[in-house]
């Protein structure tokens, strides 16, 4: 694709330039087809454009009755997931903003409780409070999830909208959070009404999920320099962003090499074009990283092979690091085609297997049937039409991505850290509400 | 890959006509010139060499020999030449010599591509009337110039080119596989190779004679004809001097690409043979022998193994079978159409790679027979292997420990079929001939492989690697490469490069980017506890009854 065209391909850049301009709906429909049609692709790009969408749709909205925004969003996240069931990211955003709208509603049921009694009731606000005031702060990633947790044990105290909450009830009991905090709400409840803070506040915290969406890759670049030592060989597929930013930003201070699995025939262009650092005129990844030093430049030996060629390889590798499309509560992912065979082959090899992703691809799902998590591609890039005589006569197969059980892999990183596996679904209840899982 | 040995064979067959077409040119022209003109003596007794570079279409081929002969006479007839005039003519000739090379370099990569694919004709037209242009203008030493000689320009050329990058961009690793690059044109080759044999080298190096049993057969097919086609020197013995021979057509053979294990086998089996003449027979009923011995060898050791491996592998075959397996194995092939004209009914998975994609041939032929078949590329191992109740799978070579050495990819295979999520493993069935067992052992796929040119990673459109490597317009291409040093050539690359490579692969010029490096090993080495059962000629066995086979069938 020149780059000429760029303007007129539609993607997440030109979606994001219509949102302003077009009516909700519209917009709304324009994801929708930019899903179905697999316009938009890579994971932050759907992530990105349906927390715009939301933001939008969210600010458009003449309500601002909190029950009526969760129900709005709710439609609006069904038809998304419904375009494109595969794109997890897609569901998962639409899910963090539900869980931000019933916070901020609590909260603000809360206050109202609060005020009109005693102060007795007030801990549950504090991590609010404490929030509050420190919106742009490199922090606040940690003060989001910190929110959720302290919403989530505060998740039953409205007895407001659903019958959800009602089982959780007995839960939510224990929720003193160990300083009390005088400054209580008073500070900022008294100015204005109920109704019109919660769609403020709710602007805000998708705001604050846009920007964890574009810092992401950076904070989890953070964390390389603790897992990459010097002159190890590390292998690792496709031409993920976090992956390359992470290998970059260890690169900066220690000399390895690195083994790159072409991922052929549906991430070979994006493959080869990452390690020889000519980027390719996508219009998805025409963004300031596509921009960034490939690792070759920085002194870094990339050999690139074939797929095929992993499990000779192995022997030598010390650590395979893996993107992935998203992550299921068991642990298990899902990612790009061949990436299982590369995590059994390290299995076989006894190589550690280190998967990075943004907890925005941590997806509530269970996988229960794996199948359906499966999506084909192509065919013709595997078989090209030039064998005519072929393609009539047998059945081609081109799956996009592939199922990596739990066991596969050994250590987790998002943004937050660190995680085994088996310690992801603490993330999953940090970050989603229960009442949002099918919402 | 039964019939690129027939392609083989029938190439082989015209190299012979064609050599016996030019050998009387070859033989008037030296009677008419020794007193004078010994060094056109020694040219033109070559001649038959440049016509190696079209044996594809003997039509072309036929062509420059008659116009060979045609100037070897007004040659001839010049004969009275002061010591002065012979001077200026010779240095003319080193020109007009010199640039030739370098166009018969290019044309005889393309002739190269044309013999191999029946299909693409695009490279030829540019490559062929040039050189028949050249070749009728220019006088006789034009026309004995355009031969591509043995001088030491082409290969210090290269030397002096090859080290500079290669050292660049081989893989640390592997440093030890990379060895001298693969012969790219018949240049250079010692005068002692026979036609048939410089013609071998050029499939077997495009991947046009590809597998194991397709490379020894063409070899032992090519090695009779030296044998035909030989005669013992005065005051030798033909066990001496015939192992000698052989050893020159077997070292131009390994320039090519490296020999496989076959191949050494046979020709480890065919020099004890010939050792074994006893010098007092007489020449011609020795090399009656030594035919008849290679013929025994191939039908034996190859096309009835063959059919008795396919016979005992197809028994495994069930009704309702999904068989996975790699690449494009010619017994494996053989096995699965023989299993279905028993009438079983069976789907077929292929899995196959980049960048031979052989299994493409397989699943044409395979599906041409009317078998269910399905392919995908290795990305989707656990794809294919999840429904999967049998894999078969060819081999280059088992080892002595029990190990496969095979197309790089199938140890995946075999790793997934073995590991399968649900618990339930997937019989792993290799088909081999015993001719490829070897004493050889390896544990891991870096000691013992072989490194293939880099540069086949670098084009993404898998329909060029279909029919062979190189075609017509990849060999303009690493010439470019190579020259885009050499001053010569300096302004040519960057036209050719970018109308010859539309898609404009991000890699296109990987060998300037510093520190990448791109890897193309050809085989990797799965582990024995992957794999069920060897199916044999001699019976199948376990992995680890391989060593006494090979005991058994080397010593038998």
């Amino acid at each position: 694709m020149p780059s000429t065209s760029l303007a007129l391909t539609p993607g997440l850049g030109s979606f994001l330039k219509s949102l302003k301009t077009h009516p909700v709906e519209t917009s709304i429909e324009n994801l929708i087809s930019l899903l179905k049609r697999r316009q938009i692709r890579h994971s932050r790009s759907c992530a990105t454009a349906t927390a715009y969408l939301l933001r939008h749709v969210v600010s458009v909205c003449k309500t601002s009755d909190p029950l009526k925004l969760i129900e709005r969003v709710q439609t609006v996240g069904r038809r998304l997931v419904a375009a494109q069931p595969r794109e997890m990211v897609v569901g998962n955003v639409v899910r963090r903003v539900l869980g931000l709208i019933r916070d901020e509603a609590e909260d603000d049921h809360e206050a109202e409780f609060a005020l009109s009694e005693a102060g007795s009731e007030s801990q549950p606000q504090t991590p609010r409070a404490f929030d509050d005031p420190s919106p742009s702060l490199p922090l606040d990633r940690d003060m989001l999830s910190l929110r959720a947790e302290g919403a989530e044990r505060s998740s039953s105290r409205p007895t407001l909208h659903s019958m959800f909450s009602l089982l959780s009830h007995p839960e939510a009991e224990f929720s003193p959070i160990s300083t009390p905090g005088t400054q209580s709400p008073n500070g900022r409840m008294p100015g204005h009404g109920p109704g019109k803070d919660v769609k403020a506040e709710v602007l805000e915290g998708i705001g604050e999920i846009i920007d964890e969406l574009g810092q992401v890759d950076d904070q989890i670049a953070s964390y390389a320099l603790e897992h990459i030592h010097s002159n190890e060989i590390i292998l690792t597929h496709t031409s993920s962003t976090t992956v390359q930013k992470f290998l970059v930003k260890a690169a900066t201070k220690r000399k390895f090499t690195v083994i790159h699995a072409e991922s052929f025939p549906n991430n070979h262009e994006a493959t080869h074009a990452t390690v020889s650092g000519n980027p390719l005129d996508d219009d998805e990844n025409l963004s300031t990283e596509a921009f960034q030093k490939p690792l070759i430049a920085l002194g870094i030996t990339v050999i690139l092979i074939p797929d095929s060629a992993v499990f000779a390889l192995m022997s030598r590798v010390n650590k395979v690091i893996l993107g992935t499309h998203s992550v299921l509560a068991n642990g298990g992912l899902v990612a790009a085609a061949g990436t299982r065979v590369i995590a059994r082959a390290a299995k076989v090899h006894q190589t550690p297997v280190v998967v990075v992703s943004g907890v925005y691809k941590l997806s509530p799902v269970y996988p229960f049937d794996f199948d359906s998590l499966i999506e084909y591609g192509d065919a013709s890039k595997v078989l090209p039409y030039e064998d005519g005589d072929l393609v009539d006569q047998i059945d081609v197969q081109n799956p996009i991505y592939d199922y990596v059980p739990a066991e596969l892999v050994d250590l987790y990183i998002t943004n937050l850290g660190g995680h085994a596996p088996s310690y992801l679904y603490r993330i999953v209840s940090d970050h989603y509400r229960k009442e949002d899982i099918s919402f | 890959m039964a019939d690129s040995v027939d392609s083989a064979l029938k190439s082989s067959s015209d190299i012979k006509s064609v050599q016996a077409q030019s050998s009387p040119a070859t033989d008037t022209t030296p009677s008419q010139q020794t007193q004078t003109l010994p060094i056109r003596e020694s040219k033109s007794a070559k001649s038959p060499a440049p016509s190696e570079n079209q044996t594809g279409k003997n039509k072309d081929a036929s062509k420059p020999p008659a116009a060979g002969a045609d100037a070897a006479v007004p040659a001839g007839a010049d004969k009275p030449l002061t010591p002065a005039e012979l001077k200026k003519k010779a240095k003319a000739e080193k020109a007009a010599r010199r640039a030739r090379e370098k166009l018969a370099k290019e044309s005889g990569g393309a002739g190269a591509a044309g013999s191999s694919a029946p299909g693409p004709g695009q490279g030829r037209p540019p490559a062929t009337p040039k050189k028949d242009a050249a070749g009728g203008g220019a006088s006789q030493k034009g026309q004995k110039a355009a031969q591509p000689r043995r001088g030491s320009a082409p290969t210090g050329q290269t030397a002096a080119d090859e080290p500079t990058k290669k050292e660049d961009k081989s893989v640390a690793v592997f440093g030890h596989l990379y060895g001298q690059p693969r012969r790219t044109t018949i240049a250079g080759a010692g005068k002692e190779v026979h036609p048939a044999v410089l013609a071998l080298g050029l499939q077997l190096r495009d991947y046009v004679v590809c597998g194991s049993s397709a490379r020894c057969v063409a070899t032992l097919l090519a090695f009779k004809r030296v044998i035909e086609s030989y005669t013992t020197p005065l005051g030798t013995s033909l066990s001496r001097h015939l192992t000698t021979h052989l050893s020159h057509q077997i070292t131009y053979l390994s320039t090519c690409r490296p020999l496989s294990i076959s191949q050494g086998n046979a020709i480890r089996a065919l020099k004890l043979a010939i050792a074994s003449v006893d010098p007092s027979t007489p020449e011609l009923s020795a090399k009656a022998t030594l035919c008849e011995f290679i013929d025994n060898f191939i039908r034996e050791k190859i096309t009835v193994a063959d059919q008795v491996i396919a016979g005992s592998a197809a028994q495994k075959v069930q009704d309702g079978d999904v068989i996975v397996t790699f690449a494009g194995s010619s017994i494996v092939k053989q096995t699965l159409l023989t299993a279905h004209k028993q009438g079983k009914r069976f789907r077929v998975s292929i899995i196959d790679s980049r960048p031979l994609f052989e299994g493409k041939n397989l699943a044409r032929a395979l599906a041409n027979a009317g078998l269910d078949v399905q392919y995908s590329l290795v990305h989707a191992i656990s794809h294919a292997i999840k429904d999967a109740t049998k894999v078969f799978l060819g081999a280059h070579a088992m080892t002595s420990n029990g190990r496969l050495y095979s197309r790089v990819g199938t140890a995946l295979v075999a790793m997934s079929a073995k590991e399968r999520a649900g618990g339930v493993e997937v019989p792993v069935i290799v088909c081999c001939e015993t001719v490829k067992f070897t004493d050889r052992v390896a544990l891991d796929s870096i000691v013992v492989n072989e490194i293939a040119d880099a540069d086949e990673l670098v084009s993404a459109q898998p329909l060029q690697q279909v029919t062979g490597l190189v075609d017509p317009v990849a060999p303009a291409k690493p010439d470019n490469k190579k020259g885009g040093k050499a001053a010569s050539s300096a302004p040519k690359p960057d036209p050719s490069a970018s109308s010859l490579n539309p898609s404009s692969s991000p890699l296109s010029n990987w060998k300037e980017n510093p520190n990448l490096q791109l890897l193309n090993i050809m085989y990797d080495v799965t582990p024995a506890e992957y794999v069920d059962m060897v199916v044999t000629e001699m019976g199948s066995l376990p992995p680890s009854a391989v060593p006494i086979v090979h005991r058994m069938s080397t010593n038998l």
